[in-house]
């Protein structure tokens, strides 16, 4: 019965009603749809598609399970070593803002729900989101590689409901979005979380440029 | 659908780094040491092995150091190795160019790697402004950029690259080129970045939507009047961008023609280095010809 707790405790870290913010933030897609980088539905899938192989498969998961482990381990070095280079990461300056900003709301969130080890990590300037979340996990008994899953599925779902309301597409079409990408992730999460230390890193260079064009885009609806 | 779908199953030669195995190619090595030495900036150290050197340093602008770095063989093939370190002690004033354009041949399999080193102390300011790089279609290479800053250390850096030769009507329907770009300051991460530049990132939205050049210009210490000034310069250009993160101001471009780009960075080098370098723009002469 355990594990049917921990799977219900990963569901409410997934979910979009997790008070953190998440829906403000388009990571560059405003801008590219407003450059006409992104027109339709098959626009919109190769865009997420790629930043979900080149981005969240490279960086983020292969960081989200190193830090998961730092947790566990208690080991406050690599806590540090790990969320600072998640958030080196980090293309520019919206982009970093972003994630400081959802992570320090999460740990104030899991502070408030009782978790002390968040409490540190409210102010921190290398707060991530990633940081936050693999806490949530250890403290909840969710294993890492399904918080991996859960974290790769939380991204995917806030760049789809991005996607149908700057494109913009009809919910249906959102769904055949998820259905079709989420398909891919079981494969990509073996692929990230395999990686070594040297291999871990990825970047998308049209979302750097996205994203520093954001940070000028005259009337915007997102925060990135 | 089936475009966007490809990409969420990559094979496992996409996912990790290209093979590399020990080729019959070059091994090139270069150190440069640069250093006060009462007026002016000089070489102060310079050691060399395998085809890599580097002229006798100019002074155009007086007290800073400006040093052509040649590659005698014109251009990176399989199995070759390159290892430039370069380091600006204390107060020196030193800057990096190249004559001609960098080129990665097409390969037969095996991996070129390039790594570059770069080592900027306190008080010190070192630009590394090269000509851009070629990489022609089937090229593979590993390229690895570090930098570290101490406190206090001036930079401005850029890397601009060809995939394939546009000109002679050449794509990148081949070939696989990781660039890794590691800034550290005082020690920690600052910038990390590790793009694979492949046929699908050569064409995708999220990458460079078809465009043969791409562009990145770093600065460090840079502040919000150098970002404004930059992005005034860039202006309403389509495929321009700057950014501002923690002090390090990053410009991207990406164009058909890595010449434009180059045009683009200098003028943008000549608008901020005045605040990051504290001298006005003298550009070393060879930009010229």
């Amino acid at each position: 019965m355990d594990t049917d707790l921990a799977l219900v405790r990963l569901l409410q870290l997934v979910s979009p009603a997790l008070p953190i913010g998440m829906y403000s933030y388009s990571q560059g897609m405003e801008r590219a749809v407003e450059d006409g980088w992104i027109a339709d539905e098959a626009g919109a899938g190769e865009w997420i598609g790629g930043l979900l192989d080149r981005c969240q498969a490279r960086v983020d998961v292969p960081l989200l399970a190193r830090l998961h482990d730092a947790w566990r381990l208690g080991d406050t070095g690599a806590l540090e070593h790990w969320s600072r280079a998640l958030l080196a990461y980090r293309e520019t300056a919206e982009l970093r803002a972003e994630d400081r900003r959802i992570g320090q709301a999460l740990a104030r969130l899991l502070d408030s729900l009782g978790i002390e080890r968040a409490g540190r990590w409210i102010r921190h300037p290398s707060a991530t989101l990633a940081t936050g979340f693999a806490l949530a996990a250890v403290e909840w008994d969710i294993p890492k590689e399904r918080a991996a899953l859960g974290y790769l599925w939380s991204w995917l779902e806030n760049q789809v409901l991005c996607a149908v309301k700057l494109v913009p597409l009809g919910q249906a079409a959102g769904q055949r979005l998820l259905r079709d990408l989420a398909a891919g992730i079981p494969e990509l999460l073996g692929k990230a979380l395999a990686l070594s230390d040297d291999e871990v890193g990825g970047s998308a260079f049209g979302l750097a440029l996205a994203s520093s064009r954001h940070e000028v885009q005259y009337s915007r609806l997102f925060r990135s | 659908m089936k475009s966007f779908l490809a990409t969420l199953s990559p094979k496992g030669e996409e996912f990790g780094e290209p093979e590399s195995s020990a080729g019959e190619g070059w091994r090139a090595e270069l150190e440069l040491g640069f250093s006060r030495a009462r007026s002016r900036t000089i070489l102060a150290r310079r050691r060399h092995q395998g085809p890599l050197a580097v002229q006798r340093p100019f002074y155009p602008e007086g007290e800073v150091c400006h040093v052509y770095l040649l590659h005698p063989p014109g251009g990176v093939v399989a199995g070759d190795r390159l290892a430039i370190r370069i380091a600006a002690a204390d107060a020196a004033e030193a800057l990096v160019t190249t004559p001609a354009a960098g080129k990665f041949y097409r390969s037969d399999g095996r991996a070129a790697r390039q790594s570059l080193a770069l080592d900027i102390e306190a008080g010190a300011a070192l630009e590394w402004l090269p000509q851009e790089t070629i990489l022609y279609e089937g090229a593979r290479a590993a390229c690895d950029t570090r930098v570290e800053l101490a406190a206090g250390a001036r930079f401005i850096g850029w890397e601009i690259l060809s995939l394939g030769r546009p000109a002679a009507g050449e794509g990148f329907a081949r070939g696989a080129v990781t660039l890794d770009w590691q800034i550290l300051r005082n020690g920690n991460p600052l910038f990390l970045e590790k793009l694979r530049l492949d046929p699908k990132a050569h064409r995708a939205s999220w990458g460079s939507r078809g465009h043969a050049a791409s562009g990145t210009l770093f600065a460090c210490p840079a502040s919000e009047q150098s970002l404004n000034a930059v992005r005034e310069l860039i202006g309403e250009e389509p495929a321009r961008g700057a950014t501002l993160i923690d002090g390090l101001l990053v410009c991207r471009a990406l164009d058909p023609r890595a010449d434009l780009i180059r045009r683009c960075f200098q003028r943008v080098w000549e608008a901020i280095r005045p605040e990051i370098v504290g001298r006005a723009a003298c550009p070393p002469r060879i930009w010229a010809t």
